[in-house]
């Protein structure tokens, strides 16, 4: 049943260009500027292996639709799971109150654009993947991670595939399609001695298919790296506290990128002024050496998107540039109220939300050190190996919430660390970011945000932090 | 709310099809909800929402093996198709001896009315709900003080759920809650502060009024001005209602018996065992009147109830579903939508004695990020707050972190506050833990 193709899901749709056409009329009744309508058709799939068994597998099927009317800097938002044309054109005229002014706007026709990017391959699958083979990659992961050591007392392992159809239709004449899938498969080791117990993660995927766990990252490995973390963790020390140079390793780190330097770069925050980079294009917001962009159009990616929840073309946006603030990651209704060029960072979690300025494919750029002479540099510090995730609030206070990491004495990592919590100021950190490693790894994640949820990766060296709070224990 | 559709006889319907395909168990939820929200910034509309959605839950267990579907789909096509597929792929699931309905379920005769449902918030116009929005934030801006508005806004939701399974059980009630708030800036030479409040009722008439929510985010936010790092040392550290609340949420989680059965909680083989102070007490009570966790019973049908969870300092009872209660040789406590009502009783101090209480300390306002780790019971995580000296608020405090272990905390709160409201589902009073590590410069 589980069928990709578009005319699957337009047929499924029962809706003809004209009925959207009439929809996004309806939606301007009131003299709202612009209509827009997302429908989506998901199917989200998981299997799950622990305590050695196939506890059950899972299946969900997501269909619905959203109407949104922008007038000015407002938003009326309706949805539905009811995608009859009545209802359809009842949620349109419920969106449409937002706007008063009764002035009536036209809708263009609707013409059909093709996609330019084309950053996900549609064969093999994992969606299309039997079950019988899905179990099998799952236990591969499992049993890697279980034997790793005989300390590794519980593993728990999970494939989850998802392919999303998406149909943007909007009053500027906009019409376009997309079909994407997503893949993740994630192993949680848990190890025990002498009554201490911990526990490590790891996962790896993206719109991949089947051959990314053949070739790029093995089931094994993933299972093996979950259990090396926990067994690791078992032996760490309590992290020390205060104020110390920091060494983030690179890959994981990204979180520190993605926190302190992208959210404040979502063009929301600056043209309601709510961000600390608000009013900053232009200026120097960074230690010269920091470069930073947002790519979606990373093949096979995590965060890549060839278009965006707004049926904008996606393409790299460069934010920040030898430490100069160059650009925001922007959506249409941001775009329109900075006067800049849609660049096409507008994403929602489902047709449930109105979309909202949001990352990709985060990336610091990489420097000229390795990653050795920038442990090397630092004489008594911190160095950050995976983190459980990180936080900032609109005013630049950030926190990454550290796993495992390392203390750096001459130069050299000595014992493991766990339970830290850096804390710092995004303007601080983008100063004192002093030394960047020739390396670069990614960071698999989910993003919150306004109770959105989206996939994003984000990619970091490893690099060096002359100071920053380090919360542990005395 | 208007159903074009009869949902408990679409729940009832599908039990139905899943017994003529001979499936040994099935259970079907479904969830229905009304939402309007409505979010203002600057004294206008910025964002009006408004919906009606549903979603249906399908478990199937044939031959102890189980297999579960979703959608918000309800063609009859894709819930038949739905329902085969689960069928079909139960048959690679391995058979675990665990698996199964529930054996005992909410009895309809009982007609308990827990008066979570408020009929008001389905008449009461748009325009009452967004000048509440309005107002509260045109009080916080005549404030000089506040630099900036995040926005405030309003929200109504109406909840129906429905449930039917293969056992025969067969029940449904509904639920509402409306809630509005505002998060706004002050700021300093240096710095700038976010902090906001928000109330949170089942009734329209419970929701604090716009004035008050406006007075509290106001000096919430304005209390922070001027606050400075202090130096990394170990101190008592009094938690406000909301922090406790946060902690409390992840003591929630440690004691979650899917966690427990998975090794993953520090609370695992520690049931009757002494594992915090003699002071301490948690409850989770479904039943509780009027209350924002309330519920009659769970999504498998399990009835809620009042439960001590640590009772005088011992661990009496996890957070139980179906499974993980036969997975440790227990008893269903109702949980399978997780916990309702789950709180902190009350103690005997005023907040203003705990904060006289301490020499030198901290006084924590609200904490950042994740940090917390179930398996070890850790939590460090950013902080900012009030630095107390000789029991008397001194100065405001940003960017440093708190860190501590639960399982020490638990058995280190001096002193329990007698400010216990139940305007979250997870809550507690203002407490003071005897020490813990404040990291700063």
């Amino acid at each position: 049943m589980i069928k990709i193709e578009e005319k699957y899901f337009l047929d499924k749709l029962q809706l003809s260009k004209e009925d959207l056409n009439k929809l996004l009329s309806l939606a301007l009744e009131n003299g709202g500027e612009f209509s827009e309508i997302f429908i989506e058709y998901r199917f989200n799939n998981s299997v799950t292996l622990e305590e050695d068994i196939v506890k059950s597998s899972s299946r969900t099927i997501t269909l619905g639709a959203g109407i949104r009317v922008i007038n000015g800097e407002q938003t009326g938002y309706t949805y539905t799971n009811d995608l009859s044309f009545d209802k359809l054109k009842k949620i349109a005229i419920t969106a449409s109150s937002i706007a008063k002014s009764g002035i009536k706007n036209e809708v263009a026709d609707l013409s059909k654009s093709s996609l330019k990017n084309q950053l996900y391959s549609y064969d093999n699958l994992i969606t299309h993947l039997d079950l019988e083979k899905k179990i099998n990659l799952v236990r591969s992961a499992y049993d890697a991670a279980l034997k790793y050591d005989k300390r590794i007392i519980k593993v728990s392992s999970t494939l989850a595939d998802e392919v999303q159809f998406v149909l943007i239709g909007n009053s500027s004449g906009k019409y376009v399609t997309d079909i994407r899938p997503q893949t993740r498969l994630m192993v949680v080791s848990t190890a025990e001695e002498n009554n201490n117990r911990d526990t490590g993660f790891e996962n790896a995927g993206g719109r991949v298919g089947v051959e990314f766990f053949e070739t790029e990252k093995r089931p094994e490995e993933i299972g093996k790296l979950a259990s090396e973390e926990a067994i690791n963790l078992l032996s760490a020390y309590d992290s020390p506290a205060g104020e110390m140079p920091v060494v983030l390793g690179g890959g994981q780190s990204g979180v520190l990128i993605h926190e302190a330097v992208g959210h404040p770069l979502e063009a929301d925050g600056a043209w309601k002024k709510t961000s600390i980079m608000s009013g900053k294009l232009g200026e120097m917001v960074a230690n010269p050496i920091v470069t930073i962009y947002d790519d979606a159009t990373i093949p096979s990616y995590r965060g890549s998107l060839n278009i965006d929840d707004e049926g904008t073309e996606t393409k790299p946006v460069l934010l920040i540039e030898n430490g100069k603030l160059v650009d925001y990651m922007n959506d249409l209704l941001s775009a329109k109220i900075l006067k800049h060029e849609p660049n096409g960072h507008g994403r929602r979690e489902s047709y449930r939300f109105s979309p909202i300025p949001r990352m990709n494919n985060t990336v610091l750029e990489k420097g000229d050190y390795t990653p050795e002479e920038v442990i090397r540099s630092v004489k008594k510090g911190f160095f950050a190996k995976s983190f459980q995730g990180g936080m900032v609030n609109s005013t630049g206070k950030f926190t990454f919430s550290v796993n495992l990491g390392y203390l750096i004495e001459d130069g050299q990592l000595t014992k493991p660390v766990k339970n830290a919590t850096l804390i710092g100021s995004n303007f601080e950190i983008l100063q004192n970011i002093d030394m960047i490693g020739n390396d670069i790894g990614f960071f698999l994640g989910t993003c919150g945000k306004d109770g959105q949820s989206v996939p994003v990766t984000c990619g970091t060296p490893t690099v060096r932090i002359s100071k920053m709070t380090v919360g542990g224990k005395l | 709310m208007n159903n074009d559709i009869n949902l408990m006889a679409v729940a009832e319907s599908l039990v139905d099809y899943g017994k003529s395909k001979n499936v040994d168990e099935i259970q079907v939820s479904i969830a229905n909800e009304d939402e309007f929200t409505v979010e203002v910034r600057n004294g206008e509309i910025e964002k009006l929402t408004e919906s009606v959605s549903k979603g249906v839950s399908i478990k199937i267990i044939q031959d102890k093996r189980v297999a579960t579907a979703a959608t918000s789909d309800f063609s009859e096509e894709t819930l038949k198709y739905l329902l085969d597929d689960a069928i079909a792929r139960a048959e690679l699931s391995s058979q675990d001896e665990f698996a199964g309905l529930p054996d005992e379920f909410y009895d309809n005769s009982q007609q308990i009315d827990l008066e979570i449902y408020d009929p008001l918030l389905e008449e009461i116009q748009p325009d009452l709900k967004i000048n509440i929005a309005k107002e509260i934030e045109r009080i916080c801006l005549s404030d000089e003080r506040i630099k900036l508005s995040e926005g405030s806004f309003f929200q109504s939701v109406i909840g129906e759920v429905f449930i039917a399974n293969s056992k025969g059980f067969s029940g449904s009630f509904k639920s509402s809650s409306c809630s509005s708030g505002v998060y706004l800036h002050s700021a300093d030479e240096n710095n700038s502060y976010e902090e906001g409040w928000w109330s949170n009722s089942v009734n329209f008439d419970g929701l604090m009024k716009p004035e008050d929510i406006a007075q509290i985010a106001i000096n919430r936010v304005t209390r922070l001005i001027n606050a400075r790092k202090v130096e990394t040392q170990k101190v008592p550290v009094i938690f406000e209602r909301p922090m406790t609340s946060m902690l409390l949420g992840f003591l929630a989680s440690c004691l979650n018996g899917h966690l427990i059965y998975l090794n993953q909680s520090f609370l695992v083989g520690k049931s009757g065992q002494k594992i915090a102070g003699d002071n301490i007490n948690i409850i989770d009570n479904g039943l509780l009147k009027g209350a924002v966790g309330s519920r009659l019973f769970d999504r498998e049908g399990v009835p809620t109830r009042e439960l001590s969870l640590i009772d005088k300092g011992l661990l009496s009872s996890y957070i139980l579903d179906t499974y993980s209660a036969r997975k440790l040789g227990l008893k269903s406590t109702g949980h399978a939508s997780g916990v309702t009502n789950f709180y902190l009783d009350k103690g005997n101090s005023s907040p203003d004695e705990i904060i006289k209480s301490v020499g030198k300390g901290l006084l924590l306002t609200r904490t950042i990020g994740q940090g917390t780790n179930s398996t070890t019971g850790d939590i460090s995580r950013g902080a900012f707050g009030l630095w107390i000296e000789n029991g008397e608020i001194s100065y405001p405090v940003a960017e440093v972190t708190i860190s501590g272990n639960l399982g020490e905390i638990l058995n280190n709160i001096d002193m329990i506050g007698d400010d216990l409201i139940f305007d979250r589902s997870i809550t507690g009073p203002t407490i003071k833990v005897s020490e813990m590590t404040v990291a700063g410069i």
